[in-house]
């Protein structure tokens, strides 16, 4: 068990900058999950709308509040840029100025101009609002031509134009919701980045540690097999990743409001198969024996390009066919489908899920395997390079 | 001397160039990984597209019947109509290739499968029918002799909004995800400038430990490793941009010379924020590296790179944080480029970025500054 203390002690002087890590990654999660779950929360439906209003009368506070009625009305401060700003980051979907005479305009059968609106491009928003302005003064335009005068019209227009049309909706959905709550839901939809992330951030100076080239020849010197070497490195990095993970999923609870229970434990097997496979996944990387600094852009690479394929960062709904066939051949992929079927967004599949989980365990069997053939490839290596120095 | 010293650092980042072919190779990555994963979102989730619908009759509307014709026909229609039976619509819906069912034939009512603005616009159109519906029949009920004005008033075409482009850029939002990828590569910079003073420090490296035996003056080996640094992370960032915009097709907007400045600008700000981050303390290589990311990270994270929100949230709830985090800065000149019409929040980020520069780097010499080394 020499190799397994020494991955400890190795670790413990290195404790420093694990725990910065460590600290880090728990906060983004976090903050992850609070950021998503707020938008998550956001009524499709319902648009935010910023309404500036020039004319101030009865009629146009009528029509600021017939909006207000099926959306949400935000403030905005009346500036170019802060209206760029919020259109392009969705803070608002649509932007209505309504103009100076509005009300007189309309009162003399006036329709066309009435409004103002300031768009990014051709959004759905866009056009629906449009269409809901054109109706509207139309609608004025009628009661109006039927005999009535302005603040009746308005008022008459507002009445009939909120009144809801018999919608059915049908869901083909078998599933009876999701298992997983909103909030844990998006824990382990972004447990996949930070697992990826913290282990090879933490794991990979104490594997470079470890693989230094005297540390190595010394050991090469030494009793030790090749293979109990590898396997004791596993050994020690697996179980300090399983106790960064117990740490992650500490959090999950506590995101969770209480103990995970029922089919909230097959997400927590899904993130532990995961995390072994993080842990494999930095072992075959450290075993090349990169610097530092390129492990750490790799980690970047690996992470953020995993997450973005997959559909952690971007939901699997929004990714194209072609995005997610490629993404079939990583775990994260697998590991977002079962998320899915838990949360909810997917049809629960119970034999679906299975087959995800061993399809996640068969990367991880695959990664295992590579790297033990590697790392026994290389140490033959240097073996064989230290015989040929002694014969020398 | 110091052409000799720089030619050196040239040269060093040549035959070691593991770290400045990987900061060339991850924006090539993820640039492809984004451009993949992004390329069809804004044209099928955010462009306007006429709704697919199925329309079931199940009585002959004649009337309705126009008014269908009217949205779907020629010019930019708001539907596509598919007529079917009950059973082929409902197929239709549960196949997603249609938003909505319509059920014409007496009372006009609407069948969807979900939530959204499609379905939305269906209801919207569904209720307005209903409503000119009601206001004919109270007319004719009610003073036959206006209906026909009514009418001509529910029928007349309108235009009620004049919409007003607000920008000439490209308006596509996941554009943003480049944008941080391009502040990514900049920032990691500071990657290459943690070497600098690894390089400079007897105690750091033996690299370090030869330099300060040597008669060469600290500062002018510190600059010439400063002005090697700056020059290998400008590369980066010019072969980056050039990447995105010419292989990737990403729409910066229409003033490209400025988008290199920016980018280049933003490397450089990256690489003294290395150097400073390296000259802190007597820390550890690992440690200090750590910082690093663990700045540069989270100033990503910030900035959008992970969460495309994550700004604008930032923005509503800190929005004197988007001014200092440096990641946002960079991120920002190419937006401001893209979008706006004026120079003048660019022009403060600019400025943003070279106080930046000016600030570590003043920093970085500052505490890299008369460290002796006791002869043993």
């Amino acid at each position: 068990m020499q190799v397994f203390n020494a991955f400890f002690k190795v670790l413990r002087s290195k404790l420093g900058i694990v725990l910065i890590y460590m600290i880090v990654f728990v906060a983004l999660v976090v903050v992850m999950t609070f950021t998503d779950t707020a938008s998550g929360m956001f009524e499709q439906e319902r648009l935010s709308i910023c309404v500036f209003d020039e004319d101030c009368t009865p009629e146009s506070a009528a029509l600021r509040e017939f909006i207000g009625k099926r959306n949400d009305l935000r403030e905005l401060e009346n500036d170019n840029d802060t209206i760029i700003d919020a259109l392009y980051y969705g803070r608002v979907d649509y932007v209505l100025t309504i103009g100076k005479g509005y009300s007189a305009k309309l009162a003399a059968g006036d329709t066309d101009g009435l409004f103002e609106s300031k768009r990014m491009h051709d959004s759905y928003s866009t056009v629906y609002m449009g269409q809901t302005l054109n109706e509207y003064a139309s609608t004025v335009s009628a009661y109006i031509a039927a005999g009535n005068d302005i603040s009746a019209a308005v008022s008459k227009a507002g009445d009939a134009m909120l009144k809801d049309a018999e919608v059915t909706t049908i869901s083909f959905d078998n599933s009876s919701g999701g298992a997983l709550s909103l909030r844990s839901s998006f824990f382990f939809r972004f447990l996949v980045y930070v697992l990826i992330s913290l282990t090879m951030s933490t794991l990979c100076p104490v594997l470079l540690a470890m693989n230094r080239k005297d540390v190595r020849y010394r050991t090469d010197c030494s009793g030790i097999r090749p293979n109990s070497y590898t396997l004791q490195l596993f050994a020690g990095s697996i179980i300090y990743i399983f106790l960064t993970w117990i740490v992650l999923m500490a959090v999950g609870v506590f995101m969770n409001g209480g103990m995970f229970e029922g089919m909230q434990l097959i997400a927590v097997l899904n993130s532990f198969i995961f995390m072994v496979f993080s842990a494999l996944l930095t072992i075959l990387l450290s075993s090349f024996s990169p610097s530092i600094n390129v492990i750490n852009i790799i980690t970047q690479v690996i992470s953020i390009g995993m997450c973005f394929t997959c559909g952690v960062f971007v939901e699997q709904s929004f990714l194209g066919e072609s995005v997610l066939a490629a993404a079939r051949f990583m775990p994260a992929y697998w590991y977002m489908r079962v998320n899915r079927m838990l949360d909810g967004s997917e049809t629960y599949d119970g034999s679906l899920i299975t087959q995800a989980l061993l399809i996640e365990t068969a990367f991880v069997i695959a990664v295992g395997a590579v790297t033990i053939l590697i790392r026994r490839i290389k140490l033959s290596d240097t073996s064989a390079l230290i015989a040929g120095r002694v014969r020398a | 001397m110091f052409l000799h010293n720089l030619k050196y650092e040239l040269l060093c980042n040549l035959r070691a160039p593991a770290l400045i072919a990987w900061l060339m190779i991850f924006p090539i990555f993820l640039g492809i990984v984004f451009r993949i994963g992004f390329g069809s979102i804004y044209e099928n989730n955010d462009l306007f597209g006429a709704i697919p619908t199925a329309v079931v009759e199940t009585e002959k509307d004649e009337i309705f019947g126009r008014v269908i014709d009217s949205v779907s026909g020629e010019g930019s229609p708001l539907l596509i109509v598919t007529y079917a039976d009950n059973d082929k619509a409902l197929d239709m819906l549960k196949n997603g290739e249609v938003k909505g069912i319509i059920y014409s034939g007496g009372k006009v009512t609407l069948t969807v499968a979900g939530k959204g603005i499609q379905e939305t616009m269906l209801k919207a159109f569904v209720e307005q029918y209903g409503v000119y519906e009601t206001i004919i029949r109270d007319a004719l009920e009610h003073d036959p002799a206006k209906a026909p004005k009514v009418i001509e008033a529910l029928s007349s075409d309108i235009k009620a909004c004049t919409e007003i482009p607000m920008t000439q850029g490209n308006p596509d939002p996941y554009a943003q995800y480049f944008y941080n990828l391009i502040a990514m590569v900049a920032i990691f910079g500071s990657v290459t400038g943690l070497h600098i003073t690894e390089n400079n420090q007897a105690n750091m490296s033996p690299l370090g430990a030869k330099k300060n035996c040597s008669p060469t003056p600290k500062s002018i080996s510190l600059i010439a490793s400063l002005t090697g640094s700056f020059i290998a992370q400008a590369v980066c960032m010019l072969i980056c941009v050039t990447f995105i915009v010419f292989v990737l097709k990403v729409d910066f907007g229409g003033r490209l010379p400025l988008v290199y400045a920016a980018a280049v600008t933003g490397g450089i700000m990256g690489v003294t924020m290395g150097f400073f981050i390296g000259s802190i303390g007597r820390l550890s290589n690992e440690f200090k590296n750590g910082i690093a990311m663990t700045v540069s990270m989270v100033g990503c994270f910030l900035s959008g790179l992970m969460v495309g929100s994550m700004k604008a949230v930032i923005a509503e709830k800190l929005p004197w944080f988007n001014n200092v985090n440096p990641v946002a800065i960079i991120s920002d000149c190419f937006y401001c480029l893209n979008l706006y019409s004026d120079y003048d929040r660019f022009n403060f980020k600019m400025i943003s970025m070279l106080v930046y520069i000016v600030v570590f780097t003043a920093l970085g010499i500052i505490l890299s500054r008369r460290k002796k080394y006791a002869s043993i």
